[in-house]
Order: structure tokens, then C-alpha cells, then sequence
């Protein structure tokens, strides 16, 4: 294929008459692509190119690659991914909409909740959000943990009221 | 004026005796004479149907304070009637932007960097909802209502009602509310040792003969896609009912769902309402035992009421006193 290069150059040029050649050239079909953009570079270079169709044929190539494309991936999808049923909003994406509900409503607990342990002298007792006495009672209602509780305990118990504060929210939002 | 109805009235009472054909025209004549006593002096039960009324037909914005527990929440409450439909748009003054729409059978819910959505919602939610939407003719046989006296509230001229419960198991009220336009101005939960145990207070009241422009902007606005709750849920009944509530309580909700938190077992679940308050009640089998048999949390008027029964635990979330839910608690029972 290279030799043939320098010898389409020279048929280019007219510098070459072996006819041998020639006949290669027009049974091979890459020698003759290659010779049709030989001619085209030489148009150019020559300024000869006004009103010649510089566009390089791409058509088959693309074509192929697209044939190929077709074998691998029957379905192409050019639309945006198929709508998401409502039945599956993935969980936590819904958790954390929800809670929008909650706090707009004013309620969140485990906020309290930290506030409070953190004035608590003793790290081990539950929190105690109530300050505002029962019943006329001067001591708020409290309830202190015994040491058997441990933290993670009482971190699983605070997520658990704050699930169950938020649904409260949400079924007040969603009463009949 | 009141001499001479009073003087109809007693003629065609005689009348009524010579006659009993003219029995139709001295009915006319007393209900006269009752209508001209009511406008006299107004009952607390007509002041508190006429909020009703204000509170839902008229336009106003409202700014207002929540307090419970030391706690001071500025809040914005814009209400509207666009072609007989209420809207009510509501924020959060202070920290980060919370909002919430309620329009046409729908609520939306908008916060700073979390995706807005709607739930379909036919109850008022807004600030004075609770209260305002009492059936409160029939609520006389659980709660009395007395005319406290007047004071003034956001500038302006207010009469206190009090609503005061009559058994120990509901809180009691006092409202506030303008005297031109009957709309509340301040509402006080109270516990039976009347210590105020919420309190929600107006700033400033404006009101309208038009809707506000930017509610009726957001009113033409496409609201977010509606969650669909009842996906959630497992559409079946509770397993377990309440063997007794306080009179004028209903099971306004019965069915069993999963929590959003974890994706645990479904609860079973009953809403009880008594016309003002939601009561939540939760039973689900324990997870973990809690130091003690129960635990009891308030935060201004909401209680949150944890009992365990063997291998049961029962949560009751809403606002009414711990006798009430110690009692709703221990009536919980399994329904075969």
C-alpha cells in the first residue's frame, strides 16, 4: 500500500505511465479513495477549489459505526428515561420530603432533643423536653434513665420519636 | 323600642287567647323580640360563630408570634378567597425559608434546599384553623363559653372568650378576637391550673377588600407533584382499637402504615379528634425496653406518651393532658 503512495503521487503529476500501476490502482478501492483525495489536496494547494465540493464523504463511515452501534444496543434512547412510576420514589428521597411537613408545622423533636442533653449534667438520662409543670406540680415531668441505657440506646429511642412526630405532622396535614 | 315589642307582643298574646287563628303572627312578633335582645348584647357564642365567619371569607395578612416553652417563633399568614375557593399562604419569618401553600383541595410545601411537593389536604391547616373550625353549637356539651371582658390585641379592640373545658381531659382555651372584624388575635391554651401552655399572638393585622396580588400570583402558579400518602399504607384496618375515649373524641383515622424513618414493620394507627385537637395513637411491638414502664415528653401542648404493655408499646402523640393519654393507653385492646 505504501509503495503505491509515491507512484499515485507520480500519476497525479503525470510523471507516470506504468500501466501496471494503473490497473492497480482501479481494481483497489482504498488506492482509488486515496487517490481522489490526493487530487483534492492538490486542487487546494493549487487554488483550483472554487466550486469544488470540499466535503470529505463521511457517509458510509458513519454508517457503519451506527450498523455496529445497532448490533451492540438494539434501542437507542434518544428521549429522557422512562418516567419514574409514583409507586417507587426511592425511600429516602421521600423521608426526607416529608419532613419538610414536619417542620414547617414547627415540630422537630431531635433538635429539642440535643439541646436538652446537652444541659443535662448526666449524659445518661433520657431527654426530658417538658418544662412546664403538670397539673400544678412545681417539678416538671422527668424520667431518669438507669445506667443499663446506653447512648446508642437512647439515640435509637430519639430517631423513633422523631419518626413518630413527623408521621403525627403528616397525618394532620392529611386528616379528613 | 323594646317597650313596644314588648307591648306587641303581649297584645297579640291576648289575642292568641281570644283567637287562635292570629297563633302564626305572634310567633313573628317573639322571634322579633329575641333577635332585638341578641343584637343587645351579643353571646360569647355568637361572637365566636362570627370569627368563624371572618376567619374564612375575609382577606388579611397576619403576623404573629408562637410561643411554647420559651420558644418565640415569628410566623406570616396570608389568607385570600380567589372566586369562592380559600388559599392561605404561610411562612416562617425567621431562619430558613419554610413556606407552605394551601389552595384547591391541595397543600405545598417549600423549603430551602429540599425538593417541594403537595399532599392533597381538604382541612384549614393555618394557625387559627383548629379553633375557628369548631362546630361550636355542639360543642357546648363539652366545653362552656364565657365572655372574659375586653382588652386590646395588636392595636386593636379585642374581647376574650373563654372556652373552658368540662372534664379533665381536654385543655381549655381563651381566644381573643377584634371587635370590627371578629378576627382572632390571640389564642392561649391553658391545663386545668390555667398555666398557659401555648400561646399564639397576633402582631399585626391587615385586612383587604381585595386578595393580595402575590397570593393571587401564586394561586395561577403549577404546584409541585402530590406524594401520595395512602401508597404508604397498608389499607387494611388497625389491629388494635381503644376501648375508651373522652366523650365528644372519635376514630377519625384507622388503618396500619410504615414510618418514614425506618423501614420497619407497618404501625397500627388511630387518629382520635374531638372537633379541635388530633390525638395520634401508635401501637407497634417493642423494640426496645425503655428504663422505665413509660415516658412522657411535652412540648408546649403536645404530649408525646410512650407505654409498654408485655411486648407492646403503645405512642400517643397530640395535645391533650397525661390523664387523658394514660387512659386512651390502657384501653388500647386487640381486635378479633
Amino acid at each position: 500500500m505504501k509503495e503505491y503512495s509515491q507512484d499515485l503521487s507520480s500519476l497525479i503529476d503525470n510523471e507516470f505511465d506504468d500501466q501496471e500501476i494503473i490497473d492497480a490502482v482501479l481494481e483497489d478501492v482504498e488506492l482509488q479513495q486515496q487517490f481522489s483525495r490526493y487530487q483534492l489536496i492538490g486542487d487546494v494547494l493549487r487554488e483550483e477549489s472554487d466550486g469544488l465540493d470540499l466535503r470529505v464523504d463521511v457517509t458510509d463511515s458513519v454508517m457503519a459505526a451506527i450498523a455496529g452501534e445497532m448490533q451492540d444496543d438494539n434501542v437507542v434512547p434518544l428521549a429522557t428515561p422512562e418516567k419514574q412510576d409514583t409507586n417507587v420514589v426511592p425511600f429516602m428521597k421521600r423521608f426526607g420530603q416529608y419532613a419538610i411537613a414536619a417542620s414547617v408545622a414547627g415540630v422537630v423533636v431531635v433538635s429539642s432533643l440535643i439541646v436538652n442533653q446537652d444541659d443535662a449534667t448526666d449524659a445518661s438520662s433520657t431527654p426530658v423536653l417538658n418544662t412546664v409543670p403538670f397539673g400544678g406540680a412545681a417539678a416538671p415531668v422527668s424520667l431518669q434513665a438507669t445506667p443499663a441505657q446506653t447512648e446508642n440506646d437512647i439515640k435509637e429511642r430519639n430517631e423513633r420519636l422523631e419518626a413518630l412526630m413527623k408521621d403525627h405532622q403528616l397525618q394532620l396535614q392529611t386528616k379528613p | 323600642m323594646k317597650h313596644r315589642l314588648f307591648l306587641v307582643a303581649l297584645v297579640s298574646l291576648v289575642s292568641l287567647i281570644v283567637s287562635p287563628q292570629l297563633m302564626a303572627s305572634s310567633e313573628q312578633t317573639q322571634s322579633q323580640i329575641v333577635e332585638t335582645e341578641q343584637t343587645d348584647s351579643p353571646s360569647a357564642l355568637t361572637y365566636l360563630n362570627n370569627m368563624k365567619q371572618a376567619y374564612n371569607n375575609l382577606n388579611y395578612t397576619l403576623l404573629y408570634l408562637n410561643t411554647a416553652q420559651n420558644q418565640i417563633q415569628p410566623k406570616q399568614l396570608i389568607h385570600g378567597v380567589i372566586d369562592g375557593k380559600r388559599i392561605t399562604y404561610f411562612t416562617y419569618l425567621n431562619g430558613a425559608m419554610r413556606e407552605s401553600l394551601q389552595f384547591d383541595g391541595k397543600i405545598s410545601f417549600y423549603q430551602q434546599g429540599s425538593q417541594p411537593y403537595s399532599l392533597l389536604s381538604h382541612q384549614d391547616q393555618s394557625v387559627f384553623a383548629d379553633i375557628t373550625n369548631f362546630d361550636f353549637k355542639s360543642g357546648n356539651r363539652n366545653y362552656e363559653y364565657i365572655i372574659l371582658g375586653k382588652d386590646r390585641i395588636a392595636g386593636k379592640k379585642a374581647i376574650a372568650i373563654r372556652m373552658i373545658s368540662k372534664d379533665n381531659y381536654r385543655y381549655s382555651y381563651i381566644v381573643w378576637l377584634d371587635l370590627d372584624s371578629y378576627l382572632p388575635l390571640r389564642l392561649d391554651v391553658i391545663d386545668k391550673s390555667n398555666v398557659i401552655l401555648e400561646q399564639t399572638m397576633v402582631v399585626s393585622m391587615k385586612i383587604s377588600n381585595t386578595v393580595s396580588p402575590w397570593i393571587k400570583q401564586l394561586s395561577i402558579k403549577a404546584t409541585p407533584d402530590i406524594l401520595n400518602l395512602s401508597q404508604n399504607s397498608a389499607a387494611e384496618m388497625a389491629d388494635w382499637n381503644v376501648d375508651w375515649l373522652p366523650t365528644g373524641f372519635k376514630v377519625i383515622k384507622d388503618d396500619q402504615h410504615k414510618l418514614m424513618m425506618h423501614d420497619t414493620d407497618p404501625v397500627s394507627y388511630l387518629m382520635l379528634n374531638d372537633g379541635i385537637v388530633s390525638v395520634s395513637v401508635y401501637i407497634s411491638n417493642k423494640k426496645a425496653l425503655l428504663a422505665d414502664q413509660k415516658n412522657i415528653i411535652q412540648r408546649g401542648a403536645t404530649l408525646i406518651y410512650t407505654k409498654q404493655i408485655n411486648s407492646v408499646e403503645v405512642n400517643i402523640i397530640g395535645e391533650i393532658p397525661l390523664v387523658t393519654a394514660e387512659k386512651i393507653a390502657a384501653s388500647v385492646k386487640l381486635v378479633h
